[in-house]
């Protein structure tokens, strides 16, 4: 028999007692770390838009925008009012888990004014005639450190006081 | 605080993806290989600083990953059931001249990759080999017979 290497531990090492699982545990962490490109293509960490869609009397509003985002992202909002009957003035008013963590980069076209209205941001966009469309873009980035899991993002759709619309959804932001 | 827990987060993923993808990927540093080390490189550090530019942010980042690369090494070292799960142990593949192919197929490597090993390493043929270990570290440490 020739001389074992220092350290070496034939059933351990060549014979692999204890370790036969070993490898089987290896190949299903592997599995998991697999899984995760797997999962993120069924957009699960975004951050592929949604687009919601609501119809009332006087006005639709179609948004499209992601729900799942990640720390760092660039992404679009985008928010389409159809006007059924003649706005005089139209105000989209966004919750504040819109602005929480997230830097506004753009709004085009300019709201004729912005005020916060209970905390929330109040984009007044003026009169749209029956019939009519106005599609507002806004421009986010999610800040780095901005962590959310179902955070709410609601939308109301005005005319002056008068509610026409009211939306919400919920956020998801990953680190 | 961020920076620290991304750190401690990704050392941890990337500690766990050097042990389970097998220490054949780890001993072959093909162009390719170097290049996806760079890659790798690069992504992680964007998920670790992000947007942060300072010299205090990455005396964070370098902070957290080298005091969790001493905290594993010191584990290891101190408890001998965490070396075996944080470095695992050697594997034989040859003795007295004779391939153990067991252990050769769970590491994914053929009698071509242990022969270009014993190759590089002066040896002519595996016959000539007494003992051939497959080292936690990736590298086959090769005995020839006397």
């Amino acid at each position: 028999m020739p001389e074992i290497p220092d350290a070496i531990v034939l059933k351990r090492d060549r014979d692999l007692e204890g370790r036969q699982y070993d490898v089987w545990i290896r190949r299903g962490l592997m599995s998991l770390v697999a899984a995760v490109p797997v999962i993120a293509l069924f957009n699960v960490f975004g951050q592929r838009p949604e687009t919601h869609m609501l119809v009332g009397p006087a006005a639709s509003l179609n948004i499209y925008a992601p729900d799942r985002l990640r720390g760092g992202l660039l992404f679009e909002g985008r928010f389409h009012i159809t006007a059924r009957q003649d706005i005089k003035d139209a105000y989209l008013v966004l919750g504040p888990g819109w602005a929480e963590g997230m830097s506004i980069n753009t709004i085009e076209p300019s709201p004729v004014s912005e005020a916060s209205n209970s905390g929330r941001l109040s984009l007044e966009l003026g009169h749209i005639g029956a019939g009519k469309s106005f599609i507002l873009f806004m421009q986010f980035q999610v800040n780095p450190t901005n962590i959310a899991l179902g955070r709410k993002q609601t939308v109301w759709l005005n005319d002056g006081t008068d509610r026409l619309l009211t939306f919400s959804r919920d956020v998801t932001i990953f680190p | 605080m961020d920076i620290a827990l991304r750190g401690i987060a990704l050392f941890g993923f990337i500690y766990l993806l050097t042990r389970v993808i097998g220490r054949r990927e780890l001993s072959s540093l093909q162009p390719f290989d170097l290049i996806l080390l760079i890659v790798l490189g690069d992504t992680i550090q964007q998920g670790l600083t992000q947007d942060d530019y300072s010299i205090t942010g990455a005396l964070i980042a370098v902070g957290t990953i080298a005091s969790l690369q001493v905290l594993t090494s010191w584990g290891a070292f101190r408890f001998p059931r965490m070396r075996r799960v944080l470095e695992g142990h050697p594997i034989v593949l040859v003795e007295d001249g004779k391939v153990i192919e067991k252990n050769l197929r769970r590491e994914r490597l053929t009698i071509d990759d242990l022969a270009e090993q014993a190759r590089t390493n002066e040896l002519a043929s595996i016959a000539d080999v007494q003992w051939a270990i497959f080292e936690p570290s990736g590298t086959i440490s090769f005995i020839p017979k006397q």
